[in-house]
């Protein structure tokens, strides 16, 4: 049985950036390995997997996301430059809701998901990227801002900060204790699905919290200092509904909340119509009769949003009985064992489904509808799936 | 006589070390078949580099499984996939394949043989690798080939200088 050495990660952690949180997961029993560049907790000590994975669903689970880019954008033309690189309408984004939208090159491929915050006014958006598209990322608003030369805004990344995901049924209320009441009426209960709020800890420290997360349960995505990180992340584990949980069961909770994995469901030739993002095309922003207003690749993006001339598009699945999992560039086939129609871009046993297979995929438009029968071909075999609607395990949202 | 005095005195030294390495996660499951097949236990345990374990009786019986360093890297088993019964498997080709949520991990075969028996119970309840990997999680029982002896098999290491490998290895 193959099974990396671990002299292999010891030699990689001694170039990998370390986030503020990174000797907690040691602490802890975390077995650490190379993430974006980052030493990062897969799994840990104690915790299986699945137990992990279990334990989000039911509990809470700390997250460490620090290595992902906070960044901010401000300036009067703000708007005007997100209206270019993505196809969200942002005028009409209420001023403390973020929501998630893609990057656009010119061509209209995705250069990478992300989740945009309105703070004041139009002249202030926080914005949050993946971590192993930062340096993408970073040349993207750089270039892009230079090539509007007449635009008025800046966009810079967001130093000494750190980034905790709390997630499940039971995060609200192992976070409500910990918040100060500075104002009457401002408390978690009106902070709702993709909005982002300040909030006070009791010592008086800030920090921003959004409500949402990667894992298809209620939760939230709390910006913090640095220096303030370990103390909030343990008094978050004192709790005993509380467990921290690593990029394993991250990746195996949004993978069955139907959520993109950069990488594998999208990249810079896939556009937002084919990764089936079509909801973050504004409705407002679909028939824009002058090109100034068009955001980068509209003239594709619209054809294949209005004339269905995309090829290929995401879909959801699962297996039909058991077999192996059918991982990213596993081939699919109609009944007939022979026709290849899709590529599997992600695929893992769902631990909330008892372990059947599951996973994402691009299939040939025609054979992409929900309840299609296909075959996947794992090690020269043939394991019947059936396309299915995503999410695929119900999501839990604190929705307005 | 002598010759039965000799027998007793060469066994004697096969016990003390299962016995010393009895506390090890990695020794074989003394109340498990793989190791009750034979009245007189196996003649013989081995390990491979691969972390499988092969445990072989007088008759050329041997099971295969994996061993319980090898469970704990993988994480929680999903699904095992083993060979049809009667397949001849050389030493080193791929006896199947264990899953977990995130991988997928090969199994390499420890000797010549060919497969007499799966474990069926395997197919609904993969987590027994993890459970119990010396014992009740073992993979395949199989018939070893014609003049294999495992204590002379290049490549494969008693108990003793297997875990000497995984201590190199952290």
């Amino acid at each position: 049985m193959s099974i990396i050495k671990k002299i292999v990660f010891k030699r990689f952690n001694s170039t990998l950036k370390k986030t503020a949180l990174h000797d907690l997961h040691v602490s802890l029993g975390g077995t650490m390995v190379p993430y974006a560049g980052y030493s990062m907790p897969v799994l840990y000590k104690g915790q299986t997997h699945i137990e992990s994975h279990n334990w989000t669903r039911t509990n809470a689970g700390l997250f460490d996301v620090s290595h992902m880019l906070q960044s901010k954008l401000s300036g009067p033309h703000s708007v005007k430059f997100l209206q270019r690189v993505t196809p969200t309408d942002f005028n009409a984004l209420p001023v403390g809701s973020g929501t998630l939208s893609v990057l656009l090159n010119p061509q209209g491929g995705v250069v990478d998901d992300t989740i945009i915050t309105k703070e004041n006014d139009d002249n202030e958006f926080y914005i949050v990227t993946n971590a192993g598209c930062a340096e993408r990322d970073t040349e993207f608003f750089h270039d892009e801002l230079q090539n509007g030369s007449t635009l008025d805004c800046q966009w810079k990344i967001i130093e000494g900060r750190s980034l905790l995901a709390l997630q499940g049924p039971k995060a609200k209320d192992v976070l409500e204790p910990l918040l100060s009441k500075t104002a009457p009426g401002k408390d978690l209960k009106e902070l709702f699905f993709g909005q982002r709020h300040e909030f006070a800890l009791k010592d008086g420290s800030l920090v921003q919290i959004a409500r949402g997360g990667y894992t298809g349960e209620d939760g939230f995505e709390i910006s913090i200092a640095n220096e303030k990180a370990v103390e909030f992340a343990e008094q978050l584990l004192a709790n005993p509904v509380m467990k921290p949980i690593g990029l394993a069961a991250r990746d195996s909770l949004r993978l069955e909340a139907g959520m993109c994995l950069y990488g594998h469901e999208l990249d810079e030739s896939i556009t937002p119509v084919e990764a089936a993002l079509n909801w973050v095309i504004s409705k407002s922003r679909r028939d824009l009769v002058d090109q100034k207003y068009w955001f980068n690749g509209y003239a594709k993006i619209m054809d294949q949003l209005n004339n269905k001339t995309y090829s290929k598009v995401r879909v959801g699945f699962k297996y039909l009985k058991k077999g192996p999992a059918a991982r990213n560039g596993v081939k699919i086939f109609l009944p007939d064992a022979e026709t290849e129609v899709g590529l599997v871009t992600s695929g893992s046993a769902s631990p909330t489904l008892n372990n059947i297979n599951i996973g994402q995929a691009y299939v040939q438009k025609g054979y992409h509808k929900k309840g299609t029968k296909l075959l996947v071909q794992v090690r020269n075999k043939f394991y019947p799936i059936e396309l299915a609607k995503m999410p695929l395990v119900p999501t839990h949202y604190y929705k307005q | 006589m002598l010759r039965t005095t000799r027998l007793w005195t060469t066994r004697m030294p096969t016990v003390s070390k299962l016995f010393l390495r009895n506390s090890s996660g990695n020794a074989l499951n003394k109340n498990k078949l793989p190791f009750l097949y034979s009245s007189q236990g196996p003649q013989a345990v081995r390990y491979t580099s691969q972390h499988e374990w092969i445990a072989v009786h007088q008759d050329k019986t041997a099971f295969v499984g994996i061993t319980k360093y090898a469970t704990d890297a993988l994480g929680d088993a999903t699904y095992v996939e083993l060979p049809e019964v009667g397949t001849e498997i050389a030493q080193g080709e791929s006896l199947g394949s264990i899953e977990s949520v995130k991988s997928a991990s090969e199994i390499y075969q420890p000797a010549d043989g060919t497969v007499e028996e799966i474990n069926t119970n395997l197919e609904e309840n993969p987590g027994v690798v993890n459970e119990d990997p010396m014992g009740d999680g073992w993979l395949v029982k199989m018939k070893l080939g014609e003049g294999v002896n495992v204590e002379q098999v290049e490549g494969l290491m008693s108990l003793e200088q297997y875990e000497k490998t995984l201590v190199h290895d952290d």
